[in-house]
């Protein structure tokens, strides 16, 4: 057991980990943040993604150790108007359908859009290439991304 | 009904009514509920793919700290489950019949040491020869799965007489065609929590479609009353058929390790299990016989086709039923002779996927269309349109089409819509003009039965419960479910349009068997009408209540009251000349003393009247059933009314094949669905963006691969579903022709989304090496192998 200490959601915490404690376990046993998914526990689909200092990362492939000294961002981190904006965004553009998925994309578009507030759409779909949605063909989640980067863009004709 | 003009929430293209929550992460899903004293569990399962099992020793299991409890097949209190046949132990016996059938429980106090323990559980086997392909399974040498032998049925079309029809034709055209298994790859895996009841019984939650089949699974394996299993549906991540069955098994586990325990029990799998033990789109091998006149006209098919069905029969012959039904497409033959064979082999389990059954034989019809176009040299579209069934045309099960076929018009959207011949003309420019790429254009069309088949009629009733409340608030419930499609939206959008409720003020409920009677299964496209027709029916009752209420309180007649944009207000239909006598009688309106009351001589706002209902006492609940008129079915000559309405499906494909790699891009997909009438253009256009991209990972990317049954790609690193680097631009359009049974006129669309773009998707990588696909996936590997026959690429 080792104690780590890491900021989660603005909230300096600590906790007794095992070393092959995976993150995503941490945060969902011990921090009951549920809103990070497994959807695979291989790093690929992207539904347990989190921020970690700012980068988005698949938390089921991340020891927990790996947050010490760091900053780990989930969904229920964001700043509340920055979410009610992705909130508005993805709803209003038909991006979520089974939701599974849709905590991750939320945190790999916040990413982007720190990075890059005006991505194009090859770009937005690069970022998103690393969260697997099986519902929505990814079309409406590019809409609600570029709904994002209109300053001011109004909701989009379906 | 086609009138959607006075209609204030159908067709609009509203929010869901369960997406916010879904962006914030609170939304439950089944491994978020949180309990107290929850125990988890873990499985052992079976690494042969045939074997009897002569021995299982526990101990090691139970000796790891944590470990609450080992069971095996004596501890099931009735150990023969299944949705159709009871042929399949919850926990395997003396015999496993596929990779993954399984033998133990562990329960403990964490996962870890659940599936730690459960890998301890030491089985002694004595592997038998096993058979992995369904057409060996049948001969005489193959080893028998099940006492009946392999067969598990056959299937029959008898219509007219084929065979020597057949022999008369002008040309005759043959191929065989196989199509590989689709893994759902629902984003959730599956997963079941049991809470143990006092007084007996069991609570369940968990990731599914079918609530009901999950109820009568579990009171069967443990051997309660149906009322002593109470079933909800948590929050659901995905479904596309593979939460159809399936959870029944997943749900009865849990249940057997709370009744056992006592304690709360859950059971959710990992990935690499949801591949190898879980349900899959059925591997088929079909052969197909067309013949045709020298003009083009259909005249007889002749189809052998085999349905692997894996160790247990699960949904097979219910899935099987759609394929033998609709061998035919949406093509008039005047003869059929269909032969389905649904055969038990040692493989993984088939099952309940996104379309049933119809895109394997969407692929082998128009794959015949494609080949037998090229022997008249005929235009294949021409072909097609020639040959398109419509409106009273018999259908291979000498049903008549019924009214809301616009197949025609489906073809000709997608036509213009696409710009298909300047497609196919870009194409060859394109292919002129470059070396080592090649464009390639392919359009499928699809005709799909919505709801249940005939042979599962049974199933086809549904319910709802509508409430409203006094502040004009309203609940629904449901016997259909939630899995992302948009259900509850539309039934938000049906319940809030038939009682003139605000929509944002609709709030639809979890189902939950407790609420509503059985109404059978979320599968089959049924969702919009069945629920829907429920609701508007419960949703009726409720506003003839209101309207006589608003009647007396806006003082007149209640023919004249119309119910819409959040009120409910009087409309004269009587001539003028005649109104003053009318008011004359009537009484003086009603004043109501509720602050926010807004009434006005012809106009009562919905929660004021919802108000004053309720202090008047009057019963603002009520429940709806919807069950569509009875389809006799003759199962020996597959003859009958197969199902009650059929929709129309047309895709156009564009890709571009890297010949060096093999690697197809797909550029643009074009769909033209016939609906009947569109209740939410956002989630029916996500429906069939959803269907698109699903549908064109079966035909290219979607490989799963077996080794003596064996799944050796069990997980999103080796099994490629497609990302949002591989989706193609997309077009959908809409025909309208409503469905005088459907809600406002609609049909379902879940399924239509897939079935024929894999075909069109397939066919287009296939028009850009020359060559007509007759095997699905069409992998980088079957590219470069046509490219190297054919000397393209050099």
């Amino acid at each position: 057991m080792t104690t780590i200490a890491f900021s989660l959601n603005g909230r300096a915490v600590q906790a007794e980990v095992e070393a092959g404690t995976r993150l995503i376990d941490l945060l969902r046993e011990s921090f009951d943040c549920t809103e990070v998914k497994e959807g695979c526990g291989e790093g690929e689909c992207g539904a347990c993604t989190v921020l970690l200092d700012g980068r988005p990362v698949t938390s089921c492939v991340l020891f927990a150790w790996q947050a010490h000294g760091r900053t780990v961002v989930t969904v229920a981190g964001l700043p509340k108007q920055e979410l009610s904006r992705i909130q508005e965004a993805m709803v209003g553009q038909g991006a979520v359908q089974c939701g599974f998925c849709t905590p991750g994309f939320v945190l790999s578009i916040k990413a982007l859009l720190d990075s890059n507030p005006t991505p194009t759409r090859g770009e937005i779909l690069a970022a998103v290439s690393g969260n697997l949605c099986r519902c929505t063909g990814y079309e409406r989640i590019a809409r609600a991304v570029e709904q994002l980067t209109r300053q001011g863009g109004s909701p989009c004709a379906p | 009904m086609s009138d959607t003009s006075r209609l204030n929430v159908i067709g609009r293209p509203l929010p869901r009514v369960d997406a916010l929550e879904k962006v914030d992460g609170k939304a439950r899903y089944v491994d978020d509920y949180r309990i107290e004293g929850l125990v988890h569990c873990a499985m052992t399962l079976s690494p042969h793919p045939h074997a009897e099992v002569l021995s299982i020793r526990t101990d090691e299991a139970l000796a790891v700290p944590g470990v609450l409890g080992v069971f095996t097949a004596p501890d099931v209190p009735v150990n023969q489950i299944g949705c159709v046949f009871q042929d399949q132990p919850l926990l395997a016996a003396e015999r496993v019949r596929f990779v993954g059938d399984r033998v133990a429980l562990v329960v403990a106090k964490t996962r870890d040491i659940a599936r730690k323990a459960a890998a301890l559980v030491k089985v002694d086997y004595r592997p038998l020869p096993s058979v992995h392909d369904a057409e060996e399974a049948l001969k005489d040498v193959a080893p028998k799965l099940h006492a009946q032998g392999n067969l598990l049925a056959h299937q029959k079309i008898r219509f007219g007489d084929a065979a020597a029809c057949l022999a008369a034709c002008d040309v005759v055209v043959e191929h065989e065609f196989e199509v590989n298994y689709q893994e759902h790859a629902y984003l959730e895996p599956q997963g079941a929590l049991a809470v143990p009841e006092a007084g007996g019984g069991v609570t369940i939650a968990g990731s599914m479609q079918c609530p009901f089949y999950v109820q009568s699974g579990v009171a069967r394996a443990l051997g309660l009353d149906r009322n002593r299993v109470r079933v909800e549906q948590a929050v659901t991540g995905g479904g596309f058929g593979g939460k159809e069955e399936y959870p029944s098994e997943v749900a009865a586990l849990a249940a057997l390790a709370a009744l056992a325990t006592g304690r709360p029990a859950k059971l959710v799998f990992s990935r690499a299990e949801d591949f190898q033990i879980s349900t899959k789109r059925h591997r088929m091998r079909m052969r197909y016989k067309v013949g045709a006149d020298r003009e083009g006209k259909l005249q007889a098919i002749y189809v052998t086709q085999f349905v692997d069905s894996g160790g247990y029969a699960g949904l097979s012959t219910v899935v099987a039923e759609r394929a033998n039904t609709t061998a035919a497409g949406p093509y008039f033959f005047p003869n059929a002779h269909v032969d389905t064979f649904i055969v038990y082999t040692n493989n993984l389990l088939g099952g309940a996927f996104r379309g049933f059954g119809n895109p394997q034989v969407t692929f082998a019809i128009e794959g015949m269309m494609e080949r037998l176009a090229a022997r008249l040299g005929m235009d294949p579209v021409e072909l097609r349109r020639k040959n398109l069934l419509s409106e009273g045309m018999p259908l291979i099960c000498g049903q008549a089409l019924p009214p809301s076929a616009p197949s025609r018009d489906v073809l000709d959207t997608l036509a213009q819509r696409s710009d298909f011949d300047r497609l196919r003309a870009e194409a060859l420019e394109f292919n002129r003009t470059h070396r080592f790429r090649r464009k390639g254009v392919g359009l499928a069309l699809s005709m799909y039965g919505c709801c249940l088949h005939a042979g599962g009629q049974h199933l086809e009733g549904s319910g709802a419960l509508v409430q409203v409340r006094a502040d004009g608030s309203v609940e629904v419930n449901i016997g259909g479910t939630e899995l992302g499609q948009g259900a509850f939206t539309v039934v938000a959008q049906i319940a809030a349009e038939t009682l003139g409720a605000d929509y944002a003020r609709v709030r639809v409920l979890p189902t939950d068997t407790r609420m509503v009677a059985d109404s059978g299964p979320t599968v089959a496209s049924r969702t919009t009408i069945m629920s829907g027709n429920a609701v508007r029916a419960a949703s009726l009752q409720i506003r003839s209540r209101l309207v006589e209420l608003a009647a007396s309180m806006l003082g007149c007649p209640s023919r004249e009251v119309e119910v819409g944009n959040g009120a409910y207000r009087q409309v004269p239909v009587d001539p003028p000349a005649l109104r003053p006598e009318v008011s004359a009688s009537a009484p003086s309106p009603v004043t109501i003393d509720h602050p926010s009351s807004t009434i006005s001589q012809a106009n009562v706002r919905f929660p004021d009247l919802c108000m004053e209902a309720f202090r008047r006492k009057l019963h603002l609940a009520a429940s709806g059933w919807y069950a569509p008129p009875p389809k006799p079915w003759d199962k020996d000559t597959g003859q009958g009314i197969a199902y009650s309405v059929y929709c129309f499906t047309g895709n156009v494909a564009v890709v571009e094949v890297d010949l060096i790699g093999g690697l197809v891009k797909v550029e643009k997909v074009f769909a033209v669905h016939d609906v009947g009438q569109v209740l939410n253009p956002v989630t029916l256009e996500g429906q069939v963006h959803g269907g698109i991209v699903q549908g064109m990972g079966w035909a290219l990317s979607e490989n799963l691969v077996l080794d003596k049954g064996r799944c050796l790609n069990p997980g999103f690193t080796d099994y490629l579903i497609p990302s949002s680097l591989d989706m193609p631009q997309m077009d959908a359009t809409f025909v309208e022709e409503p469905y005088p049974d459907g809600p406002f006129g609609a049909k379902g669309i879940g399924e239509p989304s897939l079935i024929s773009v894999p075909t069109a998707v397939a066919l287009a990588a296939g028009d850009a090496c020359g060559q007509l696909p007759d095997r699905l996936p069409v992998t980088p590997e079957t590219v470069l192998r046509w490219t190297a026959k054919d000397g393209n690429g050099q």
